[in-house]
């Protein structure tokens, strides 16, 4: 059942994802689509995923999997019965959209060809590393992999680390928001026409279209006067204009910028009495905005070395200065702007429940929800049900 | 041919990254997406010839409009009304000096969906703050988590949460079309850039909050799983020791039979039968052991050719590439045209490159890509267009200065 007040109310989705593709399925049940979401006998492989509730060691609940399955309902499909592909495919039949990553749990049994060719108002959403076409189609791949043939881990790191993964999954996220977009957007042309379609989601292109500066380096290389190519290197924090870096201060480290009004954190050292030569006319000429840039990083980096980090951030906020102070996950779960806007949610897990993240958007009609839909097996009568079986697992009714 | 927005008009008040990276996947995908800027306030990245604007404002028209003025802040009051979405990403409160905020024009258009995407959402003690993405980055953790163990200054290489932050506006963007599709009824959308971004911890977040871990960073370890190797490592084909001329891959072994694989495509060599590699657990535990030895391997090997054996095999491996890889050199993003030509002469930089949209619709390809346009070029077409503005009315707009 899908949440009657959410944006997607109505919109029934079969999620066939893996790892690359599950963010999507996520965004679109928390706004209230009736996402069903087909497991093996054996369990979903995304169950084991850590971190693990430590309160239930016994059946292995996944934190991982709670944030990123989260609103949907689960059902057990053992595929080598006839018996459970007619199940799947009757699933199928009563979907507007389904939801697929290459070779993932279904897919490759879900007859997506024959079923658009049934109802060609069907959308599907194909994920994959690379494409179904080219040389590298049939590579195989993780976030790490995919991050680096992206283009995203050359840009992250420092001169004395590897190249960096992001932590966690943020490659993955990336193309799951994309697989999500790809439905939505295919959903409103069947709104408008009727016609149904497929959409190819490649992880590597959702990655490689969210570089940033990488792209523009390369293609306007001549305007960027500080640097000696197309290529710029991993260099920690410091940001491709060379003014946001990470600095350190009394008690932790914050993001420093002069931008974006440079005569404001000119004025404001000078009231410090901390400008140390940057009085300089030479900083004022035009064609030295970079070399004022470059000496005022430097004066900050000393003058934030001796201030307190939370007085630092603050005063710079009242400024309308972009400092960030730089913190660590137990005190962003502290942080009071997430507090005044009641922005954490319950997530039941097991028999517990645990805070976790809310909503990423706020739709004034439509509230984002948390959906709670219990155990792996708490909906299968329901959904046997709702596919023409009766609730009596084997026996179509 | 038809694409899927085709028919969704945009009013877009958007600046820098975040906003416009989402007006330009709305444009891709058909829908007509007008830009609103003032000339005189353009500096920076917003100013119309600077790359970063050149990148992430094709596939749309722009109107120049001094919003200084009070004529042309009735200007954008009309077109208002003839939009279905209107998008801005300045600070809290701005369009509502201007008279166009979320109460005022679904007065006069209840169907419009409204997309605010600030900072910080538009309530609570945050609300005023400015940021930009590694400011979101900073606050929300993000930079702490990404880095090698023992330090805090690294975080991510550019500014990812712009984009998510783009990305997820057009998911609820959407979701709103959706639903007013079935109501008939718009909405607004207050979206806070800095909850976009606490919610890409959203695993370590619960592990916080359940278990009272506090996630730490971890190098390119897996943080919770068992997954080794599972690294980046210099290869044979780095030409010197500065950064942009080092050469990497990297290697995934997500499971046992990936690194039984992989141990076949490095020879078998003693070393990686000993018994602290025999499971992904103990291979974790060894892990600089274990990355010395495969680096080892690596640096007499180009990236190329590591990459080619082990996806042979079945292992997932990687060249890291950079921006000259990616555009010139990467095989599979050639086969679908990624980067391509945009579609038009630029006054001043001629023909323009840009990366395609990477979503591949079978009845509603998205392959147009008009170049960005220069502040104020669409300006007779977007009010003819929207407002029916006839030529008498445009000139005298337009000599009155209100259009730049």
């Amino acid at each position: 059942m899908s949440n009657p007040e959410g944006a997607l109310s109505g919109v029934r989705i079969i999620d066939l994802t893996d790892e690359r593709g599950i963010y999507g399925a996520k965004l679109l049940a928390d706004l209230g689509a009736d996402v069903v979401r087909p497991e093996p006998p054996t369990g979903d492989p995304l169950r084991s995923r850590g971190p693990r509730l430590a309160t239930a060691p016994e059946d292995q609940q996944s934190l991982w999997f709670a944030f990123f399955a989260s609103s949907r309902r689960f059902f057990t499909l053992d595929l080598s019965t006839a018996e459970g592909n007619n199940q799947l495919q009757s699933l199928i039949e009563r979907a507007s959209i389904v939801l697929t990553c290459k070779d993932a749990f279904g897919v490759n049994e879900a007859k997506l060809d024959e079923a658009l060719e049934k109802r060609p108002e069907l959308i599907v959403i194909d994920v994959t590393s690379f494409g179904n076409e080219g040389p590298w189609a049939n590579y195989v791949s993780s976030d790490l992999v995919d991050g680096a043939l992206g283009g995203a881990a050359a840009t992250t790191g420092d001169a004395d680390t590897a190249p960096l993964k992001f932590f966690g999954e943020l490659n993955y996220m990336t193309s799951g928001a994309y697989t999500a977009i790809a439905a939505l957007s295919a959903l409103h042309h069947t709104r408008s026409t009727g016609e149904g379609q497929r959409v190819g989601v490649p992880v590597q292109q959702c990655i490689a279209s969210c570089l940033e500066h990488v792209l523009m380096f390369y293609s306007y290389n001549e305007q960027f006067a500080s640097t000696d190519g197309p290529i710029l290197p991993r260099r920690g924090s410091l940001h491709w204009s060379n003014a946001y870096q990470v600095m350190q201060a009394k008690g932790g480290s914050i993001m420093i910028t002069p931008t974006p009004n440079i005569e404001a954190q000119l004025t404001w050292l000078i009231e410090e009495d901390a400008f140390e030569d940057l009085l300089d006319p030479k900083y004022m000429e035009p064609e030295n905005v970079q070399l004022l840039i470059q000496r005022i990083m430097e004066v900050l980096t000393t003058w934030a070395g001796e201030q307190d980090v939370e007085a630092l951030f603050l005063a710079a906020q009242e400024r309308h200065s972009p400092y960030g102070w730089v913190l660590p996950i137990e005190k962003v779960a502290e942080n009071p702007q997430l507090a005044f806007r009641e922005w954490w949610q319950d997530y039941k897990i097991g028999a517990e429940t645990i805070k976790g993240p809310g909503a990423p958007y706020h739709l004034s009609e439509n509230p984002w929800q948390l959906q709670h839909h219990g155990h792996l097996d708490d909906n299968t009568d329901d959904i046997l049900k709702e596919i023409g079986w009766t609730n009596a697992r084997g026996n179509q009714s | 041919m038809s694409r899927p927005l085709d028919g969704i008009r945009i009013l877009d008040f958007t600046h820098v990254l975040a906003g416009p990276f989402a007006t330009r996947i709305l444009g891709d995908m058909g829908a007509d997406v007008v830009k609103v800027n003032s000339i005189d306030r353009a500096t920076g990245v917003n100013l119309a010839t600077h790359p970063y604007f050149l990148q992430f404002n094709r596939n749309k028209r722009s109107l120049a409009l001094d919003m200084a003025q009070e004529a042309s802040r009735a200007i954008s009051r009309k077109l208002c009304d003839e939009a279905d979405i209107v998008i801005n990403n300045f600070s809290v409160g701005v369009l509502k000096r201007w008279g166009i905020d979320f109460d005022t024009v679904a007065e006069t258009n209840a169907g419009v969906i409204y997309a605010e995407m600030s900072g910080m959402g538009d309530t609570g003690p945050w609300s005023k703050f400015v940021t930009y993405a590694p400011t979101i980055h900073a606050l929300s953790g993000l930079t702490h988590l990404t880095g090698v163990p023992g330090r805090e200054d690294i975080g991510l290489g550019f500014s990812y949460n712009d984009h998510q932050a783009g990305l997820h506006a057009v998911v609820a963007i959407l979701a709103a079309l959706e639903a007013r599709n079935r109501t008939g009824k718009g909405q607004r959308i207050d979206m806070s850039q800095f909850e976009v971004g606490v919610n890409f911890s959203g695993p370590s977040l619960l592990d916080w909050f359940a278990n009272g871990n506090a996630a730490r960073p971890t190098g390119n370890k897996l943080p919770y799983d068992h997954a080794a190797p599972h690294n980046c490592y210099k290869c044979a084909d780095t030409i010197d020791d500065s950064i942009e001329n080092e050469r990497w891959i990297a290697i995934a072994c997500m499971d046992e039979n990936q690194w039984q694989a992989f141990k076949n495509v490095m020879g078998n060599p003693d070393w990686a039968n000993s018994p602290q590699f025999n499971s992904a657990a103990e291979r974790v535990n060894a892990s600089d052991e274990l990355d010395q030895a495969i680096s080892a391997w690596t640096l007499d090997l180009e990236a190329a050719e590591v990459m080619e054996q082990c996806q042979r095999a079945g292992v997932p491996a990687g060249i890291v590439q950079n921006g000259v890889d990616l555009i010139e050199k990467d095989p599979q993003l050639a086969a679908y045209d990624f980067f391509q030509p945009m579609e038009g002469e630029h006054p001043e930089y001629g023909t323009m490159t840009g990366d395609r949209l990477p979503l591949y619709f079978s009845a509603t390809p998205c392959d147009d890509y008009p170049r960005t346009r220069e502040l104020g070029e669409d300006n007779a077409a977007v009010l003819t267009d929207w407002l029916q503005m006839s030529p008498e009315e445009y000139r005298v707009h337009d000599e009155s200065g209100l259009l730049k």
